[in-house]
């Protein structure tokens, strides 16, 4: 190898160039070979070293799991315990599959979280600056942190709905109120509630890279993934059902009540709302300072 | 691209044409031009607030110039595909992950511009942190943070190094030994560019100077020729009747401050000028000392109609 290797007790300076030193040309030492895939290959890599070396990441899989399981069984536990008090009307709109894919909106607000703070705690350390000097293209930067928070949690999601909807459903079999997997619209909520988690992902990177402070984008994330009845209140009755929490929790519903987009309709809706994200998020970065 | 083996000769320099850099009505950088060659420290001295961060900034592509233009290697940085394999810089060592450990900071520097990992490695060894490789960068002193932010410039082994005040809060045993490691790197033929506010500093570490002031820069060249163009050599002086001295001194055109204890320091008249003064007064003296002109002198002189702010010692009216 061609490599320099610097010592770490360097010794004073030798009698070093001087004068006419300072024009003459140096010779470049590579560090093993330049192309390792392509630059986006690198970036995706260097982004994914990142994500998992950080316990927090870790931690954010681990609590997004257990949270999507308890509440899921927690729902099922006490509808058993409730429904011979249960009103006609509210037997009738009991959705067995929605309530126990309630995890969800859960996982979309933890993982949007994680996904905002992949750029908010680096503009507030200041390391936005060692990742921008390392990767001069920002746009990749965002395109792989996104796209790699939004695999992550679309695989944590799916698997965390399958492991809650399962028992959940053995649970409600006790009233004979479950539904089956072979059911119409049950496999859809499954994999679109998983997809939703993705997409709310990115536009936690969007958001984090539009305001840049954690406190700030988290709040404004949690008041669209959960903050509908209180943003509602303000808006008319047909403009609710495209809040993004009106159509994340359509995503998962299969007995569909009025207010409610069909689950495709409503990934859709998500996907614009991310869409519009993304793109402030890309135009923002590369032209504002870092 | 390069094939392993293959060495590529070319100048490597940091090049700065008229860059400007504002903010509303208050220019940060205001047309600089300037550039930095290999083999020799560059040292970019100035008071805080001059203009140093934003013009290293600047040359990173990390804020974009209001007009003017920079390139290193000349390319501009944002269209380096592999930047660390060009430049290595430390802007601020604190801007890591606390809870991440170096070598994982190094690696994911290192997968971004396709460094080999074992490079990690090396690089850890360089600056002394192979023992607390494993160890989060949150438990760090500074002076090691310090130490992983060079780690980190050296990663890609680049031939343009720049660090922007690499000294601040090390001990004296951190200050030798990067001032050691700027020495070596540049007499290795690499283009070194440091920014300090401390003068003492630049005259020990830099060969080249590049002295900016409120955003303009006010001299270039090196460290002697800045001194010999911009301060004197002053004497001092002590004797049993400094009144009269100070009054035969001035009369000779020299310029004169009081100091403690009758002390005169005196600039415009060498010491053996004086002495004849002194002699022919019948003063005896009891001190004759020259100082040479240092870089502080210089600076200040160089900074005296430039410093935002300045103290104004003497500018009391009295009751």
């Amino acid at each position: 190898m061609n490599t320099t290797t610097y010592t770490a007790d360097v010794r004073s300076r030798p009698e070093g160039p001087s004068g006419d030193g300072s024009q003459r040309p140096v010779t470049a030492i590579a560090v093993g070979p330049v192309s390792r895939g392509t630059a986006l290959a690198r970036t995706f890599r260097a982004e994914w070293t990142k994500l998992r070396t950080l316990r927090s990441t870790w931690i954010t899989v681990g609590v997004s799991v257990a949270v999507s399981i308890g509440f899921a069984l927690l729902n099922a536990t006490s509808t058993v315990s409730e429904w011979a008090d249960m009103s006609p009307k509210q037997r009738a709109e009991f959705d067995p599959t929605s309530s126990s894919l309630i995890g969800v909106l859960f996982a979309a607000l933890i993982f949007g979280s994680l996904a905002v703070r992949t750029m908010t705690s680096e503009y507030s350390s200041g390391m936005i600056r060692v990742t921008f000097a390392a990767i001069a293209q920002r746009r990749r930067v965002i395109a792989a942190k996104a796209s790699l928070i939004a695999t992550i949690g679309f695989t944590v999601a799916l698997a965390s709905n399958l492991l809650a909807y399962f028992p959940s459903q053995q649970i409600l079999r006790s009233k004979h109120i479950e539904s089956s997997i072979n059911d119409s619209g049950v496999v859809a909520a499954l994999v679109l509630g998983a997809v939703s988690v993705a997409v709310v992902a990115v536009i936690g990177v969007g958001l984090g890279t539009i305001l840049r402070r954690t406190a700030l984008a988290i709040t404004t994330l949690s008041l669209a993934i959960i903050g509908g009845q209180i943003v509602g209140l303000a808006l008319p009755e047909s403009a609710r059902t495209y809040l993004p929490s009106s159509a994340l929790q359509a995503t998962v519903s299969v007995h569909r009540a009025a207010d409610l987009l069909s689950a495709g309709r409503a990934v859709i809706v998500i996907v614009l709302y991310a869409a519009a994200c993304y793109a402030a998020a890309n135009l923002l970065v590369s032209r504002r300072d870092a | 691209m390069t094939p392993r083996g293959l060495i590529r000769t070319v100048i490597v320099m940091i090049e700065a044409q008229h860059l400007t850099k504002r903010y509303g009505d208050k220019f940060a950088v205001n047309d600089i031009s300037f550039s930095v060659e290999p083999g020799v420290v560059t040292g970019f001295l100035g008071p805080n607030g001059a203009g140093k961060s934003t013009t290293m900034r600047m040359i990173l592509g990390l804020d974009r110039p209001t007009s003017g233009d920079v390139v290193v290697n000349g390319r501009r940085y944002r269209d380096m595909t592999a930047p660390l394999r060009e430049i290595g810089t430390l802007l601020d060592a604190r801007a890591v992950e606390p809870g991440r450990t170096a070598a994982n900071h190094l690696l994911w520097l290192a997968h971004s511009n396709g460094i080999s990992a074992r490079r990690v490695q090396e690089v850890l060894v360089t600056v002394g942190l192979a023992d607390v490789a494993d160890s989060r960068a949150g438990t760090f002193s500074l002076g090691m943070n310090q130490r992983l932010g060079i780690a980190a410039a050296l990663l890609g082994d680049p031939p343009v190094l720049m660090f922007d005040e690499p000294i601040n809060g090390l001990d004296p045993d951190g200050i030798i030994w990067i001032r050691n490691i700027m020495k070596s790197l540049a007499a290795e033929g690499r283009t070194v560019f440091l920014s300090s506010h401390l003068m003492s500093e630049m005259a020990q570490t830099a060969d080249h100077l590049i002295v900016i002031a409120r955003g303009r820069i006010i001299a270039t060249g090196s460290v002697d020729e800045i001194v010999s163009a911009n301060a004197t050599p002053s004497v001092t002086v002590r004797s049993s009747d400094p009144d009269t001295l100070n009054e035969r001194l001035v009369h000779a055109g020299a310029v004169t401050v009081r100091g403690l204890d009758g002390e005169l320091s005196v600039s415009g008249l060498s010491s053996a000028v004086i002495g004849s003064i002194a002699h022919r007064a019948d003063i005896p003296l009891t001190e004759l000392s020259t100082h040479g002109a240092s870089l502080e002198d210089a600076f200040l002189e160089l900074t005296h109609e430039s410093t935002d702010y300045r103290a104004t010692v003497g500018a009391s009216t009295g009751a």
